[in-house]
């Protein structure tokens, strides 16, 4: 009994020690699925507990750039050092009105994995026409707005659930391609979300290719 | 359980039960032998003619007099969730019955007395507990789509409740007392004379209603009292006129107790409710000749509720709700039989309705005006054979004209098996709160809805006071709702192997485009959500559903009753099938592609629901018992954005792709087990003695209308004056 154990994890680490000798021995790097957790889109200083609205909001956006997978200052928000803004809902991305990038999006429906190569067109940047003429907030290209972009908002639960299977495909400024899915909108991204969960967090799953290629593989 | 109280009460009510009986019985001067009642089984429901029901060619079944006594039930929602294929589900915020048939929901089944619509389907269902079951003589229930005789909302099916006629000089009173304070008195009287009939009916009835959840502030069912009137006068006017006057009168008023969420701060409210609801129906019948009969009625009925609601903490008015609904119909038929192979139903009629509610936002009358003509040809070409086809033109003020046909066959293939199809088509109109409804509620989160008439408008006020956060669709594309249509099919069959042995079995197939769902349109910048209504969905249900009888022993009978049902929105299951539905797992977050396999299909609709009845009647020792057992199985919750005692109800939808998939959280299959026991004496007094849902199944979020564990008592006394015998009883 002991015996198996042992082996098992032996054979661990061995497989870890084989991948990360695979990392650094090929040329050009295999691109990897990270997930960022808790990224805060103005959550406020907290929330009210008996309606779950954030108390204290900013209003300002907080930006995200796949290449360093970190969050940008805030005071960077007139350079291209980022890709993608979070506030609430809404998403932007660096291009037109939204900031000084050629940043582009396409959403796409299917399996994140078996997303292998981006698109090569369908791409859109905020302020291109939008799915719903004349309201508020739809000049995005993620447009926001339950089951129109990345959420459905489930009113007897008062919570926004990232919709299965759409995945949102990046061009970035530098014409790199990255790929993510959005899973949580809830802080920790908790199973079952309720409104009494913080709100304004994101939660989600992304590869970045960093050469000059459509292939996510 | 038995408190002071409770035996006090109980004495006092059998005490003065007592003093009434002799007093009834001495003034009616009643026979000792009581024509035991034949089972009657004429429905008119099924053609508008008085047509013996195994000769129909459509799927109708008949609950009588007999068997609702049997069960011991007081209101209508208590017979109809032990049939098969009827599935009573709650209401909006889960609170009131509504009626599910064929996997339809209770707006789609059309519920009449005498064929008169009952009115008030104040949020889109009818509340069944309105109709006392004393005065009902029996009810027919036709499946598949009617709006070929009934026009709108007989989508699903119809309801028909028969109410008793003047019939002999007799009477009877029943009391009944049990679990929840529950109380109930009821009594009719038949009086004929040589022209003229008359029956009267009277019921009280008040329970001190349930707490399914106690931690919660409030009931979940509060205490209510309402009384019932019913009367029929029946007039001969001549050997080939008949002039029918009938009438009720319902009100009932019950006392809440509510916790309101407002501002993110709970408050307590308490206050009262009241409901009333009449109806006068002059019906005029003319035997022209031995081929011509012709009918006229003018219906007219009134429904209102009010709910007022104070703060608990000074009393001052907190929230208003009113609700007032007329309805107006005069009607012409005539039946016309050709000879014995055809017969020719014509009819006409004009419906005016209005409604003034709070809900809309002014105070404004709402009306609509309805103006039809209906034809049906009965068509026999054999003997065994039968055709039966027709249709209905409505012409509608507000959503234009609908045509209905319908055909149905029937085929004797022999003495033991008969053959049923029958295809239609149904309508359900727009209805007055899809149209004009401007409500918000406070409660529960808050949510606000808005009619496609008054949306636009309404939403355009808002956004320019700057309240909208955020629209969730474009408002521009909101009105012009259309009825929602259906096209069905039943196909069955009736096998008769013994006369102790029957099975009956029917398939079905609704599909029903221009569905009207709730869209939500805007959330608030303080958080609310806004809702309107469009013709979004396009669904099917479809499925089989069968009824076996047995008489194993000579005083034994067993029935099993089983429905198996799918009903699917077609939208998702075509995107199903295309692979464009997917499912993430809540606890890994991995996403997957959700197979055909598993979608479950609409919120609501269980796959599986039965039940198993067994029942003893040995009528000569006057004893009778039963034991029955109804069962729903699994089914699943959608948003439905209410809270029962301030508890959110939660969606089945687990896995965010807001539909329900075999991966959702379910709420799981449950039986419900009644039994009662019976003994009359000389045929005169009957005793019943019986508990509702004996194994005390409750679920005080998602089937919050199932009360606990009910015993009860009752006693009842039928008396008659046969002209042929003048014995004294006492």
């Amino acid at each position: 009994m002991i015996k198996s154990v042992y082996s098992i994890s032996l054979l661990a680490i061995s497989s870890i020690a084989f991948l990360s000798c695979s990392d650094d021995e090929a040329p050009s790097t295999p691109v990897v699925s990270t997930t960022f957790t808790n990224l805060p889109a103005d959550p406020g200083t907290g929330f009210d507990p008996m309606n779950g609205q954030p108390t204290g909001i900013t209003g300002k956006f907080t930006f995200f750039n796949f290449k360093t997978g970190e969050i940008v200052p805030n005071a960077d928000s007139a350079t291209v050092g980022w890709d993608l803004g979070f506030r609430a809902t809404s998403i932007i991305i660096n291009s037109n009105t939204s900031g000084p990038g050629t940043s582009q999006v396409k959403l796409v429906d299917g399996i994140f994995d078996a997303l292998t190569e981006a698109p090569i067109d369908g791409y859109f940047s905020d302020n291109d026409p939008s799915p719903i003429a004349g309201a508020p907030n739809t000049n995005l290209a993620i447009p926001t707005g339950s089951g129109q972009g990345w959420y459905t908002y489930d009113g007897a639960a008062m919570v926004n659930k990232p919709t299965a299977g759409k995945i949102i495909v990046v061009k970035t400024s530098d014409g790199r391609y990255a790929k993510m899915e959005i899973l949580s909108y809830y802080k920790d991204a908790p199973a079952i979300p309720t409104f009494n969960n913080e709100a304004r967090y994101y939660t989600f799953r992304y590869v970045y290719q960093p050469n000059e290629t459509r292939s996510f593989e | 359980m038995f408190t002071k109280d409770f035996i006090f009460t109980a004495v006092i009510r059998f005490l003065s039960f007592l003093l009434l009986v002799p007093l009834i019985t001495l003034s009616r001067q009643t026979s000792d032998t009581l024509t035991s009642k034949q089972l009657d089984e004429v429905v008119v429901t099924a053609t508008r003619n008085e047509r013996s029901m195994g000769a129909l060619p459509m799927p109708v079944s008949l609950i009588t007099n007999a068997q609702i006594k049997t069960i011991g039930s007081l209101r209508l929602n208590d017979v109809l969730t032990e049939q098969t294929g009827l599935v009573i589900v709650p209401q909006v915020n889960a609170q009131g019955n509504g009626i599910q048939m064929q996997g339809l929901n209770p707006d789609y089944t059309l519920i009449l007395i005498d064929g008169e619509p009952i009115i008030g389907r104040y949020t889109g269902s009818l509340e069944l507990s309105r109709i006392a079951v004393g005065s009902i003589k029996q009810i027919e229930i036709v499946k598949g789509p009617s709006s070929s005789l009934y026009g709108s909302d007989a989508l699903a099916g119809v309801i028909n409740i028969i109410t008793e006629r003047p019939q002999g000089n007799r009477g009877n009173f029943s009391t009944r007392y049990g679990t929840n304070n529950t109380f109930d008195m009821a009594g009719g009287m038949s009086l004929t004379g040589k022209k003229m009939g008359m029956y009267l009916f009277g019921n009280r009835f008040s329970s001190d209603g349930y707490d399914l959840s106690p931690e919660n502030f409030g009931n979940t069912v509060s205490p209510f009292t309402n009384y019932t009137l019913n009367s029929k006068i029946t007039y001969r006017i001549s050997s080939d006129m008949d002039l029918t006057l009938s009438g009720r009168y319902f009100t009932e008023s019950q006392q809440f107790n509510f916790e309101v969420e407002s501002n993110g701060e709970l408050i307590r409210t308490a206050g009262d409710g009241t409901t009333a609801d009449w109806n006068f129906n002059p019906v005029f019948t003319h035997r022209v000749s031995e081929k011509l009969k012709t009918v006229a009625r003018f219906y007219s009925t009134r429904y209102k509720t009010k709910t007022q609601l104070e703060l608990e903490s000074d009393g001052s008015p907190y929230y208003k709700d009113d609700f007032k609904q007329s309805f107006l119909r005069p009607e012409l038929n005539a039946e016309y039989f050709f000879n014995k192979k055809s017969i020719l139903t014509l009819g006409t009629g004009y419906i005016y309705e209005r409604v003034q509610t709070s809900r809309y936002g002014d105070v404004e009358r709402r009306t609509q005006e309805t103006t039809y003509g209906l034809f049906q040809h009965e068509w026999f070409p054999t003997e065994k054979f039968l055709v039966i086809f027709g249709g209905r033109l409505d012409y509608n003020s507000i959503y234009g004209s609908q045509f209905s046909p319908k055909i149905s066959t029937r085929f004797e293939v022999n003495k033991k098996l008969t053959l049923k199809m029958s295809g239609g088509v149904g309508f359900k109109a727009p209805d007055f709160r899809q149209l004009y409804f401007n409500f918000s509620n406070s409660a529960g989160g808050g949510y606000s809805v808005l009619g496609t008439e008054v949306a636009i408008s309404r939403l355009a006020e808002l956004d320019a006071a700057g309240q909208i956060e955020i629209y969730l669709f474009d408002p521009a594309k909101l009105g012009n709702l259309k009825a929602e249509r259906s096209l069905s099919l039943n196909v069955g069959a009736h096998l008769e192997v013994s006369p102790s042995l029957r099975m009956e079995l029917n398939t079905f197939r609704n599909s029903i485009d221009n569905l009207i769902e709730t869209q939500a349109v805007a959330i608030t910048t303080s958080g609310q959500s806004i809702y309107s209504y469009r013709n979004i969905l396009r669904a099917y249900t479809q499925g089989i559903e069968s009824d076996f009888s047995f008489r194993i022993l000579k005083h034994v009978s067993l029935s099993f009753g089983y429905q198996m049902l799918f009903a699917k929105d077609k939208d998702v299951a075509r995107a199903v099938k295309q692979g464009d539905v997917y499912w993430r797992d809540p606890n890994t977050l991995v996403t997957k592609r959700l197979n055909p396999t598993e979608y479950f299909g609409l919120y609501n609709r269980s796959r599986h629901t039965g039940n198993v009845k067994i029942f003893y009647a040995n009528i000569k020792k006057g004893i009778e018992a039963n034991l029955r057992i109804i069962y729903r199985g699994k089914f699943g919750v959608g948003d439905i954005r209410g809270n029962i005692q301030g508890q959110v109800i939660p969606a089945s939808d687990r896995n965010n792709n807001s539909i329900l998939d075999v991966y959702d959280q379910f709420v799981d299959g449950y039986a419900v087990v009644n039994i009662s026991a019976a003994k009359t004496i000389k045929q005169l007094v009957r005793f019943q003695l019986g508990v509702d849902n004996l194994f005390d199944y409750t679920d005080s979020i998602v089937i919050p209308n199932l009360p606990g564990r009910l015993f009860y008592a009752s006693v009842s006394c039928s008396f008659s004056k046969n002209k042929s015998s003048n014995k004294k009883l006492i």
